[in-house]
């Protein structure tokens, strides 16, 4: 709860997240990945030398810290100790405190768990649209097939508890097939079995696993980078040993990315990070291949803690390594098996929230394994971000209002990554796209990008669409709705339902009527109507979908975290939480560039010699921007 | 001439093959120089010979000699001297400004410039500047006359259309004027001696500093500014064309003086860090903080630092945001434009580039061409700016692969060798091949002058070389920085660099004991936003302001820093 860190003491402990991005303990730190994994994984031309130091001409790491706070030319500086001795403060408010940037607290997580539960409950349209398509595909055949092809156009459940792109979506792809009312009995009842006689997980019904092989099979073609890892560290089994305990939602993407740590060597052990994000025919087809998976869709509070632990406390098996989304996975065992962290590795952590409460644990020097920041890497945070994010603000409008674009008068509040991707997509369909902003640096780029920078104020009488991006609250009041034109769209691509004060909207002179799925007017008493998409939640989230190729990207990126994790030489991660090491970044870059034909350049001898730098990478200093 | 390997700064704590690596990057940034130097002393014998191609050179003054010859890579760093003119041509005078005995109209002789009577001619310069008038026409003496008028009428338009470029400074002047945060400090600088740099130092004088300052470049000084600043009281020492010599000793009269002892550097480059070290290096007992402009410069620090040997607070302005966005994406995006029109008059719609390097400096290029309608190719080697250009919707190459249907070649990757002359073979005829990024090391120039092809110039910065075959290649600015070569860096970019180097200032003047220790830091983001949020005004963009309940919500100060120090922008 206490992302409210005044803002003092939450710069100055800022520079710590870089100091342990910029000065890794080890003195060849960027290398990121130990000798064996290099070697493993390097791409077979290139594989230099792993332990050649990378001398980057880039300065030295720690001091480009900036402890200072207060432009003295404007007001005194910061009192407090913090201000002064930025080091020796704690790390916890680090959290992204952006705008736009994906971002989640736990003052939401409640509230966002309650929000899920509303949209399977409520009879609107896409959830409960799934169950009936699949029946026709069992009719059709043709139709199943397109399906199959395209999964994710079907029901959208968002009902994590993480905001993270990769992390909240990946459910929303594939099909339930077989309707979860044909069976009440709770899956902690029944006795089931694999084919192989184990009964070693708890699954909803294990005659599924037909199906959800089908699922992985087809994602496994959509994920070639996870492919590529799979095949070139398979000879190294660079997790041979490691045995991982898993918390994340279990769809097709996740046992992909399951079947290639066990590939790589490791055992699994997996549950749910999210009580309605499971996909039950999945889970059968990992349970049925020998993965011990607690887990199925529509978990009680109890189930999901039950699973959780199923996981953890085996006799004869200890955990030594956590891949957690969402931070529960961590906290159960923290709260209720302390000793296991003595055998523990690392944590691979992929959520915004559960990167915060690491942070937190970190803060509070309860921190006693390494942890990895999956979240903020570079290239995930691009694609879950920026890239993603421009895609889906034409496809989440398109889809629910069919409006045309050119032309169209457009606010975009905020000018973070999602805003820039967000007026990146609208100016290219030819609209007017005017921006607001908070940050005068971020204000900047948006005034050098050719976008006019206003106040909301100054433009809610004349556009046609007000787009949310901050990650703040109320930035669209009452006020600006009652002034906004018939006929303008509202909606939200920020990180929760806080943006648009929609609670302002439910009074009685203001009529609701629902025009389709997610879609809502709003009628004034005088006639004007605004329409309301996804009643203010993200509009990406519930009007559109995540391509694979980000939730690939996510895969990968927690992949190569466990690797390194797991086979740093003792020392080079203290207690800590730890960014993935540009290597390890720039590797998942890599893997993903094939998909597009894309051609790497490499250094020559010279060319890297006159850089400084390993021809293998990291290729830039950790501060540098992208 | 500035001789860096003469003098080289302690390199210790850094291994060989680095140590190396850099020596030859620095001689080969001097080889730069002096090969800018030859166009220098070639240009203006043509000038005073034909009337026609004089003002066609006035209109556009970087055609001219080009005299990139600073030793800093940063733009802003490089090229404050590409604007406004030389009133007086220097030949009238061959007295060295050394033996000159010269007083201000206050009697003082603490200064030495080439001639003080110019001093009215360089404060209608800085006066403009800081309106944001910003006269971008060399002139030569004899055309000073000619160019009142026009220069009068471009006043008055320019007053209302840009009053903008330089205002950042003045708002800042003017905000801090009442509370004097540099009362007391004793600045030295060693920058270009240009109107934007007088700007600052009047902005810092203004804020109640001392200062002392000399050139760090033996060709960029403009000397009536120089002229003005001394009439003006600043204690100036610099000329235009001033021999290695005078160079030292400029920045010795700076800093060796009785009764006035330094408390603050700003530097560009590192030579007067340098200098104090060597010979001074008591004075950096009483130093608060030193701040630095340059690539090199701060590299030089960086060493230092690993060296142990930094003994004060040292701040690295360039690459705090703002800066290095305006640097390279921002101002990039414009130059690869305008420095290929000046030069070649090419046509963009359809045209099929190649773009080596993705980084900032090739982002700003790939925009500006995509926007033309160019096809826009891109080689890299940084898996992530790789796929960052894939996204954006540029198709990611191998050189060779694309090079023989390529219109242009655009190099900006830092990198030596990234056109060999194996590629250079293999283009088709008249390609046009030129360098956006740091020094003349991307393009393999040399490996061109062999006797079988001819080199034949077409135009000032323009060269055809021409195969046995027939076939011609056109290279740019001999494979220099076209956008110092054949383009101008905006005032905007300069002013946002000036702000940035007064706020650090100003930062280490009055950070409390301990805040900094002997080590080099980056700008404070609070004050990088504050640099941003000085130059909003001038696109009349209105910055939202957190209400309380949002600052608290999302945990911040309503004013500032939005941005934890790890955000990418």
């Amino acid at each position: 709860m206490s992302v409210q860190v005044v803002s003092a003491a939450a710069a100055a402990k800022v520079p710590e997240v870089e100091l342990k991005d910029l000065s890794p303990p080890d003195p060849e730190p960027q290398l990121g990945m130990s000798a064996a994994a290099v070697a493993a994984m390097a791409p077979p031309a290139g594989a230099g030398d792993p332990e050649a130091p990378a001398p980057a001409p880039a300065p030295a790491p720690a001091p480009v810290l900036a402890p200072a706070l207060a432009p003295a030319a404007e007001r005194p500086p910061a009192p407090g100790p913090a201000t002064l001795c930025p080091a020796a403060a704690p790390p916890a408010g680090k959290v992204p405190q952006a705008s736009a940037m994906k971002r989640s607290d736990p003052h939401h997580q409640h509230q966002r768990h309650r929000d899920g539960g509303e949209a399977l409950v409520s009879p609107d349209g896409t959830v409960t649209e799934a169950p009936r398509t699949v029946k026709k595909q069992i009719q059709f055949a043709d139709q199943k097939q397109e399906f199959n092809k395209r999964p994710t156009k079907i029901g959208r459940r968002s009902l994590s508890r993480s905001i993270s792109q990769s992390s909240t979506d990946s459910y929303s792809s594939a099909a339930s097939y077989t309707d979860s009312s044909d069976d009440e009995t709770s899956p902690r009842d029944k006795q089931q079995k694999n084919s192989k006689g184990s009964s070693d997980f708890c699954v909803k019904n294990i005659k599924q696993a037909e199906f959800g092989r089908r699922e992985i099979e087809i994602a496994e073609q959509e994920m070639p980078a996870l492919m590529a890892l799979r095949k070139r560290a398979q000879g190294e089994k660079p997790l041979a040993g490691a045995k991982i305990v898993g918390c994340t939602h279990i769809t097709a993407q996740t046992a992909v990315l399951m079947e290639t740590l066990s590939a790589l060597g490791a055992q699994c052990r997996w549950a749910a990070c999210n009580i309605y994000s499971t996909l039950n025919e999945v889970a059968a087809a990992l349970a049925e291949s020998g993965f011990p998976v607690f887990a199925w869709k529509g978990e009680s509070e109890d189930d999901f803690w039950w699973c959780i632990d199923r996981c953890v406390n085996v006799e004869g098996w200890q955990p030594n390594m956590i891949l957690d989304d969402g931070g529960d996975l961590t906290h159960w065992i923290y709260k209720k098996y302390p000793n296991m962290f003595k055998k523990i590795k690392g944590i691979v952590e992929e959520s915004v929230t559960g990167v915060h409460r690491l942070y937190q644990l970190s803060k509070a020097g309860k921190l006693c394994v390494p942890a990895m920041n999956v979240n903020d890497s570079v290239t995930k945070q691009k694609f879950d971000n920026l890239y993603c994010c421009r895609e889906s603000i034409l496809d989440g409008l398109k889809r629910t209002t069919d409006m045309m674009f050119g032309g169209k008068q457009v606010v975009v509040c905020g000018y973070g990554e999602v805003g820039k991707g967000c007026c990146a997509a609208l100016k290219a369909m030819g609209s007017i796209v005017y921006v607001t902003e908070i940050d005068p640096i971020c204000a900047l780029q948006a005034c050098m990008d050719g976008f006019r920078l206003v106040k909301l104020n100054e433009v809610i009488r004349q556009v046609d669409i007000v787009i949310t991006c901050t990650g703040n609250k109320n930035v669209v009041t009452r006020e600006h709705l009652d002034r906004m034109k018939n006929g303008c769209i509202v909606c939200n691509m920020g990180h929760s339902n806080t943006e648009i004060d929609v609670a302002s909207l439910r009074t009685p002179e203001l009529t609701w009527e629902r025009v389709r799925s997610q879609v809502d007017h709003v009628i004034w008493p005088d006639g004007k109507r605004i329409v309301l998409l996804a009643e203010g939640r993200l509009l990406n989230l519930s009007c559109s979908t995540v391509p694979t190729f980000v939730l690939s990207i996510t895969a990968t990126t927690q992949a190569l975290a466990l690797i390194e994790l797991y086979n740093a030489p003792e020392g080079r991660y203290k207690q800590d939480v730890y960014l993935l090491p540009k290597k390890m970044d720039e590797y998942v870059a890599s893997l993903h560039l094939p998909t597009f034909d894309a051609h790497l350049t490499e250094l020559t001898d010279e060319q890297a010699k006159y850089l400084g730098l390993n021809k293998n990478g990291p290729f830039k200093p950790n501060y540098y921007r992208y």
